[in-house]
């Protein structure tokens, strides 16, 4: 009788909790943003949010970039999960591979939504498989960084707008000695071994070159060839750092915040980095220089929702308030970036720097390419595409051997 | 009389039963403990051999179970031996560099010096062991970078002309790797020796000394004999801790360049968390379970004659 | 085998002062024993000799050789330890080979060598045993098979008896005493058993707080005691020694008097301590010779060939002997002759004797 009337107390407990639980939806939603941000701004967005839809609770999952990847995968794997996803493009065919993501074009031809979809940064939403997967919450070119106090000690007067020039420049950087370089080439083995992607692809690129062909990897084409040889140039002329094949993405950033590369290509939002870090460096961002095309890679902060989240309407409630004109101007700008809702570029534009600005012309203005969302297994390909460009960069093979073995291996990955 | 035989059975219950309870008790003490490791340790461990006989397991609701065909393809793999070369070749060297580091420098520790000087020397040879992984790759890396100290010392020291790419060259990679992992080990071995040193009795090195032993003498022959268990003790423990060791590997090197640093355990981590090829990675991951254990068993059935 | 001189010892431990400049004199083959009280010095004297500690002043001469500043393996000595520092990873055998093993003798010479010491101490069915497996007699034999295949030019002997039991500590005793018989060899042995320095010595040589105290034949220095402390020292039960006063014909202990023809050097008056042993006192009834002192019993201790009797003259206690199988009440007066002519008379202050 006794035990009866505990049972009876535990379960009406737990009932009116579940009740009253279910009052309010609770959607997840991981990232890696607010790492990169620790002033609260995304804490801050969430209680916007909250207060304009007091039914839904937004639990912000915070981890780092790294680490998203892997927590996205192994949640799906058990059966748990974020609802709204922080998504890295070239995660896509691993991710659409397990069934991961939900697609969005239902969502996103609602009428109520806060933007329209032709304002959009087009690069993650492009269709695959006949669907979209993906919007973006802010979107960043690649760009050259230029150290123009070593462009001038080396004797030009502005930054280098082909790629003769950029070669060039870069020799004549380097001779400057004590430890300065014309530009580095950060292809180490250590994870995630992306330099390919920040260096080579944009140059590729304003070769009007390509690594794909619609979704299958076709890495050994002339164009890559072509553009392999300029980097394989850029060493044997004495352009380049030494230590390229331990040479990580961040210390190539650091090395030219601390002055001692005269060029960097990276991703525009390093702007920033270089801003706070290093006031005194003369600093200059130009689009990447051309060998013909005026093409850059983009990049940027895409939002997905979970195929096994149960709250998907909630979850693009939220997308759509983060993608709404106001909310994306505030997010660009304090991410440093460009918005994902071109429609906020004038609120962005108001109080721009200069170098916001070149980046922002670039934007609007240049052929924007994205390939790594179509590439299959396009981060165990950057490994590939890294310890090939070692090998051609040690003198162990030529540019076409290195394109040619890129593209088995690649193959080999993915059959 | 029949009541007084169920007293009887009743007293013997009674009896049995607290019997049981007296002695299960330590029993029931440990429970919730045994429950925990064992929960801990024995179904991840189910799992990842579960994982390695099924294809793509994880990243599919419903894998197939394909038995012992990953297992197949990874023997036949070159750069699975690659890496399973690459992990002995690790192991040994930074078990031997543990070993003579350890060993000097806990002689060192252990002569007659002013014992202020003792403590302190003490404690600063201990540091590099309480560093985390990450800790010590970011402070190597920046030590052995093209433009770093070290090279900046060995050019001003007239050793080398050109800076040295010591992470980045593949014929130097896996010594800067077996450098650090030196480094960061030996504290282990040294602390253990000095205990072990500690507990020798002076008079058998005076004894040594009158029978004409030198310095390398007395080593030898009673410094080495005395120590002979913590050595194959702490030895043992060290390659098993080496030949799984992750973090200071893919910190570093994360297996490069080109794979020229790639450990088994590394492979593994590649496998799942960049490939997301979980079953391979299972298969990997057992497969240095196996050698683990087959060196664990071996190595203690040959030394329990010795001991 | 050789002389060891030691000239002017002196040992600094940072800056305290332990041994004040030590001379020893011994011949070859003598058998020379440091005694004294724990903390006089006479351990870190062997030690100075086999090389262990360093010198702080003065000399040690090896044979003709100064051997300061030499290695202990330079200095041609072997050292028995008191715990036998036996390698315990060693056989037995090679616990002694050991020393020849590394001067690179002949495998056959050390063979040959080992195996006659072996015999000489009868150790040679322990040879393929390791330390552990061994009894302490055992162990000690081995120690000091050790340092005899050296063939030293000295013996050190570090208190080698102190672990053993008592019964095992008189066996190993004789069995020492035979070898140096047999062997002559040059022996320093450090002890802090004065029956063990009586029965082993040539020569005592007894030492307190870092000085020598007397050195000489175990029959001078039990017999003829320069000092107040090598009188009580040496001699078991040691010796009874009682301030006194000299009278005109005898001596004043407390309210006693004890009359016998004196010596001149004793001034009248002066205060002196008395000394008799044990053995020159005996009860009345057994000796007739000597000087009859009253005296009550109060405790009377039984060894079995002979008895001690503590009894008490006012307010000194003396002990003396009797027969075994004399029986004596507790707290009765009885009569003990003091044998007078084996008195000693000390002077309190500096306890030099003065006859």
């Amino acid at each position: 009788m006794f035990f009866k009337k505990i049972f009876t107390l535990i379960f009406a407990f737990s009932f009116a909790w579940t009740i009253n639980a279910s009052a309010k939806t609770e959607i997840e939603w991981l990232q890696w943003f607010a790492a990169e941000n620790t002033r609260d701004f995304y804490e801050g967005l969430v209680d916007e949010f909250e207060a304009a839809n007091p039914n839904i609770s937004v639990k912000l999952v915070t981890q780092p970039f790294g680490k998203v990847r892997e927590s996205i995968v192994t949640d799906s794997a058990v059966g748990v999960g974020s609802d709204v996803l922080g998504l890295n493009m070239p995660w896509t065919t691993g991710f659409l591979k397990s069934d991961i993501l939900e697609p969005l074009d239902k969502y996103m031809s609602k009428g109520s939504n806060s933007f329209k979809t032709e304002n959009l940064v087009q690069a993650p939403i492009g269709k695959i498989n006949g669907k979209t997967w993906m919007v973006p919450l802010n979107a960043f070119p690649f760009v050259m960084h230029v150290n123009m106090d070593l462009v001038k000690k080396a004797g030009f007067s502005k930054p280098p707008s082909s790629w003769s020039e950029l070669k060039e420049q870069a020799v004549a950087i380097s001779n400057l000695g004590d430890g300065i370089s014309g530009i580095g080439m950060p292809l180490s083995s250590q994870p995630p071994s992306n330099g390919p992607i920040l260096t080579f692809l944009p140059l590729l690129y304003s070769n009007g070159g390509r690594i794909m062909n619609g979704t299958s990897p076709n890495f050994d084409n002339a164009k890559v060839v072509e553009t392999l040889n300029f980097i394989n140039d850029l060493k044997k002329s004495g352009a380049m750092a030494p230590g390229f094949a331990s040479r990580t993405g961040g210390v190539d950033l650091e090395e030219f915040i601390a002055g001692r590369s005269g060029f960097l290509i990276s991703p525009g939002v390093h702007a920033s980095a270089v801003a706070t870090r290093n006031p005194d460096l003369n600093y200059d961002l130009v689009r990447v220089p051309t060998n013909g095309v005026n093409a850059y890679r983009v990049h940027g902060w895409e939002l997905g929702i979970a195929s096994k989240s149960k709250h998907k309407e909630e979850a693009w409630k939220f997308i759509d308030f983060l993608l709404s004109k106001e909310v994306n101007a505030k997010v660009a700008k304090a991410s440093r970036a460009l918005p994902g809702n071109l429609d906020s570029l004038d609120l962005v534009s108001g109080g721009a720097t200069p170098v916001m600005k070149t980046q922002m012309n670039i934007l609007s203005g240049d052929e924007p390419v994205e390939e790594l969302r179509q590439a299959p297994s396009a981060v165990a390909s950057w490994s590939i595409m890294t310890e090939e460009m070692q090998s051609m960069l040690r003198g162990d093979q030529s540019a076409k051997e290195a394109a040619t073995k890129v593209q088995s291996r690649w193959l080999d990955l993915i059959s | 009389m029949r009541s007084a035989i169920i007293a009887d059975l009743k007293k013997d219950m009674q009896k049995i039963l607290n019997n049981i309870s007296n002695e299960s008790v330590p029993y029931l003490f440990l429970l919730p403990c045994l429950l925990i490791l064992g929960s801990l340790l024995s179904v991840p461990l189910y799992k990842v051999v579960e994982y390695s006989l099924y294809d793509n397991v994880i990243v599919q609701k419903n894998p197939s179970f394909v038995g012992l065909q990953n297992y197949k393809e990874i023997l036949s793999d070159t750069a699975f031996w690659k890496a399973t070369l690459n992990t002995i070749i690790f192991t040994v060297g930074s078990v031997i560099g543990h070993l003579i580091i350890g060993t000097s420098l806990a002689l060192l520790v252990n002569t007659d010096i002013n014992p202020k000087a003792r403590t302190l020397f003490r404690s600063l040879l201990i540091l590099p062991w309480i560093f985390t992984a990450v800790v010590v790759a970011v402070n190597w890396q920046l030590l052995l970078n093209p433009f770093g100290i070290i090279n900046y010392g060995l050019d001003k020291l007239g050793i080398i002309s050109e800076p040295l790419d010591w992470l980045g060259d593949p014929s130097l990679a896996m010594w800067s790797l077996l450098l650090i992992s030196t480094w960061r080990g030996y504290p282990f071995i040294m602390v253990s020796f000095l205990s072990g040193l500690q507990s020798i009795p002076k008079e058998l090195y005076e004894a040594a000394e009158i029978d004409g032993a030198g310095f390398f003498g007395k080593f030898w022959h009673v410094t080495i004999p005395q120590l002979k268990p913590v050595i194959y003790g702490v030895a043992l423990l060290d390659l098993i801790w080496t030949f799984q060791l992750f973090p200071l590997v893919w910190l570093t090197t994360g297996g490069g360049p080109g794979r020229t640093t790639e450990v088994l355990s590394t492979m593994t981590f590649r496998y799942a968390f960049v490939n997301f090829e979980f079953s391979q990675a299972s298969t990997v991951a057992v497969s240095i379970l196996i050698i683990s254990a087959a060196f664990t068993i071996f190595y203690l059935r040959n030394e329990k004659s010795k001991i | 085998m050789s002389k060891i001189d030691i000239k002017n010892l002196v040992k600094y431990f940072g800056p305290q002062k332990i041994l004040h400049g030590i001379d020893i004199s011994i011949s070859k083959g003598e058998f020379c024993v440091l005694v004294g009280p724990s903390g006089c010095g006479k351990s870190t004297t062997l030690r100075m000799v086999a090389g262990l500690e360093t010198i702080s002043g003065g000399e040690i001469i090896i044979g003709d050789r100064v051997v300061n500043g030499l290695k202990p393996r330079e200095r041609g000595i072997a050292m028995v330890f008191q715990n036998y520092a036996l390698y315990p990873a060693k056989t037995v055998y090679n616990n002694m080979a050991f020393s020849l093993q590394l001067s690179r003798i002949n495998k056959n010479i050390i063979d040959e060598k080992v195996r006659e010491v072996a015999k000489i101490l009868d150790i040679t069915d322990l040879l393929d045993r390791k330390p552990a497996t061994l009894s302490g007699g055992q162990r000690q034999r081995v120690a000091m098979g050790r340092a005899i295949v050296r063939d030293p030019e000295v013996f050190l002997f570090d208190e080698p008896l102190s672990n053993l039991d008592a019964q095992l500590r008189g066996q190993m005793r004789a069995e020492i005493k035979l070898l140096h018989q047999r062997l002559k060899n040059t022996v320093i042995y450090v002890t802090h058993d004065q029956v063990e320095a009586m029965t082993l010595a040539d020569k005592i040589v007894i030492m307190k707080d870092g000085r020598i105290e007397q050195q000489g034949t175990p029959d001078d220095v039990f017999h003829n005691p320069q000092t107040l402390f090598v009188a009580s020292f040496m001699g078991s039960p040691p010796m009874n020694l009682i301030s006194a006063k000299i009278l005109k014909d005898g001596i004043k202990i407390k309210n006693s008097e004890i009359n016998f023809k004196k010596s001149s050097n004793l001034k009248i008056d002066k205060s002196i301590i008395f000394g008799i042993r044990a053995d020159d006192i005996r009860l009345s009834e057994e000796d007739k010779s000597g000087i009859p002192v009253k005296g009550f019993v109060n405790l009377v201790e039984q060894l079995g060939t002979e008895n001690l009797a503590h009894f008490n003259v006012g307010e000194n206690n003396f002990i003396g002997k009797t027969n075994a199988r004399a029986k004596l009440k507790l707290n009765k007066e009885y009569s003990f002759n003091f044998n007078m002519k084996h008195a000693y008379f000390f002077d309190p202050e500096t306890g030099a004797r003065i006859s």
